[in-house]
């Protein structure tokens, strides 16, 4: 599987949820477009438009990118602005699940010094292969293998839905 | 090769063992809780996503046990908006239709009443939706928050997917904390030494003389930070001390643990092994502040004295019983300073009710604080003390993030309660200990 995308915008270190999508509009909407459109508000205003410039966007970041609070509604706010992949040197954990639970490629490289806004990037899930096609550079993806899965597969329902139908039929009427 | 406490009860879980670093196909959860923020949304795509299985094996949709989730209103209540009335009224019918429990408004902070009600027990693996969910590792759960899809996922099945075993990093605390020193000054401390992402996937396990010695309030409020250095979880092996607050604490509800619930119980062997070890020394911790914007910027007292405006004494890090005692003797017979607007919260009905009972909510009052009902009021930003641009406020809470608490010009710092209470008198970052008397 592969994605190609346009990096729209690159931070530093420590990017949290709260910066993402502020709190006091999580309860306001169970929409998942409206916290798009509110996407990182506080922190970087033109985030949105720059990620709407283009239909197929990507995110980098350094270190602990999505660290803090657990809200799903930040995968939420960067994916529905056109964003493909996030791609940085590390992840929490919840942050990371909930990216591949809706289909928002968690990328984990280990340097994205040299990647630039504006550079065109090549996704290969298959072979685990950024490449840099502004800057002809190629960064080894890491992933274990259940990641690359879901990721390819878009997150887990189909899988979760499959478990539920086999307790269901196990269990007593 | 022994096994950590976080290896054993996801052994336990699965009945073989595991090593950190595996991958789990399948890990059954003991406790899911949800608050009004993620409830909501979680409940209507479990309806929408699976109701067609449901429907096809010919079953009435269920959660996969109801007995084992919990709802709690608890961000912005009682109720601050349209929406968040309208979630809550969701999340009270479905579960009356699904006969779990719901808490009431008011009746605390999530991660407060999960163990102070005896619903997450030591041993268990217990998730919700809301970082701040490792706080129960202060019991001896292995806890952490997880998003939406994975709590509505949670209800169907009661499953977490595809979960790695984390390593564990060692936190060994020796010396006794100075007098005017607390579990927060301690935790504060480690932050600053570890940074935002310094424990990142890895579970934060305390151990050591110190934390032998502290008591079940001071537990909560390090695992409950331990998050915040990305920490996956953290953990404190059970004890006589645990032991002794999960025997109150589900008095009023079942009576007695189980057997079962007592087989789950575990500590890590003593040739358990870390991918870390950090040795810490709890004596030489000063009173620590966390200054804006991020709480891995730790300073002692000592070096800051900045103007504070107003000060919050609250949240799920920081509003259990002795919090407000010793903010209340700090406060005694003492007014907050004309400029500062202090807001209390304590973190539960049960503590409110407590603290009131024993004059503590009386002493506090005649300070001149503001006393709000039990929910997370100003630490989530949105209601009871939003901050203007250019605020400073010292809060007891866990997050200190640009906009964290409203406008993103003000400055947050986070503190202990002491701390807190004499900021609020002093109307600046203040040391508590002139007031501690000997
Ligand atoms: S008190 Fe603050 S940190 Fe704790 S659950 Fe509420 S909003 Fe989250």
């Amino acid at each position: 599987m592969q994605v190609r995308g346009k990096v729209a915008r690159k931070f530093g270190d420590d990017i949290n949820t709260d910066y993402i999508i502020p709190a006091y509009l999580l309860q306001e909407s169970w929409d998942k477009q409206f916290f798009a459109d509110h996407a990182f508000e506080y922190y970087d205003p033109t985030f949105k438009s720059a990620c709407r410039a283009s239909k197929e966007s990507v995110v980098v970041a350094a270190n602990n990118f999505g660290c803090g609070s657990s809200r799903e509604q930040a995968v939420y706010a960067i994916k529905y602005n056109n964003v493909v992949a996030v791609v940085a040197q590390s992840f929490p954990d919840i942050f990371y699940r909930n990216c591949l639970n809706n289909g928002l490629l968690p990328i984990q490289v280990a340097d994205t010094s040299s990647i630039q806004e504006g550079d065109e990037l090549l996704l290969d899930l298959q072979i685990r292969n950024l490449r840099n096609l502004s800057r002809d550079i190629e960064y080894p993806i890491e992933a274990s293998d259940a990641a690359i899965e879901q990721m390819k597969r878009g997150g887990f329902l189909g899988y979760v839905r499959e478990r539920l139908r086999q307790k269901l039929m196990e269990a007593p009427s | 090769m022994g096994s950590t406490i976080t290896e054993k009860i996801v052994s336990r879980a699965l009945g073989r063992k595991v090593v950190a670093g595996e991958v789990v196909t399948a890990l059954p959860v003991d406790k899911l809780y949800f608050n009004e923020v993620i409830g909501p949304p979680a409940i209507l795509n479990f309806q929408k996503d699976f109701a067609d299985v449901f429907e096809q094996s010919g079953k009435k949709m269920k959660v996969f046990d109801p007995s084992r989730v919990a709802f709690m209103p608890d961000h912005t209540v009682p109720s601050c908006s349209i929406m968040v009335s309208s979630g809550i009224k969701l999340m009270g019918d479905f579960a009356k239709q699904q006969g779990l429990m719901m808490y009431k408004e008011g009746d605390g902070i999530e991660h407060t009443i999960a163990s102070e009600d005896g619903f997450v027990l030591p041993g268990e693996i217990a998730v919700a939706t809301d970082s701040h969910t490792c706080t129960q590792g202060a019991l001896g759960a292995l806890a952490f928050g997880i998003g939406t899809t994975e709590g509505e996922n949670l209800l169907a099945t009661g499953e977490l997917y595809s979960f790695t075993v984390p390593e564990s990093v060692r936190f060994n605390v020796k010396g006794a904390l100075q007098r005017g020193v607390y579990p927060k000054d301690l935790v504060l401390h480690v932050l600053g030494r570890m940074g935002e992402g310094g424990c990142s996937k890895r579970v934060a396990e305390y151990t050591g003389p110190t934390i032998d010695s502290m008591a079940m309030d001071g537990r909560f409020t390090i695992c409950n930070l331990s998050v915040e250095m990305s920490a996956r979880t953290a953990i404190i092996n059970p004890d006589e001390t645990t032991m002794e607050y999960v025997t109150a604490a589900v008095q009023g509800r079942s009576g007695s643990l189980s057997p079962d619930e007592k087989a789950a119980i575990a500590r890590s062997d003593p040739d358990a092994v870390y991918s870390q070890t950090v040795d810490i020394d709890a004596s030489a911790v000063e009173p620590t502040v966390s200054l804006p914007h991020s709480p891995a910027n730790a300073k002692p007292v000592s070096q800051v004295s900045d103007p504070i405006n107003m000060v919050f004494l609250g949240s799920c890090a920081n509003a259990r019983r002795s919090d407000l005692e010793v903010a209340a003797k700090i406060l005694k017979g003492r007014k907050v300073h004309r400029d500062v607007n202090l807001i209390v919260i304590p973190a539960s009905r049960k503590v409110y009710n407590w603290a009131m009972a024993n004059g503590i909510l009386n002493t506090i009052a005649e300070s001149g604080a503001n006393i709000e009902s039990s929910n997370c009021g100003p630490c989530f930003g949105k209601h009871m003390g939003i901050l203007a641009p250019g605020d400073r406020c010292l809060s007891t809470s866990n997050r200190n993030y640009k906009g964290r608490m409203g406008s993103p010009e003000a400055f947050i710092y986070l503190g202990s309660p002491a701390v807190a209470a004499a900021t609020a008198l002093e109307g600046r970052i203040a040391d508590p200990r002139p007031y501690l008397g000997e």
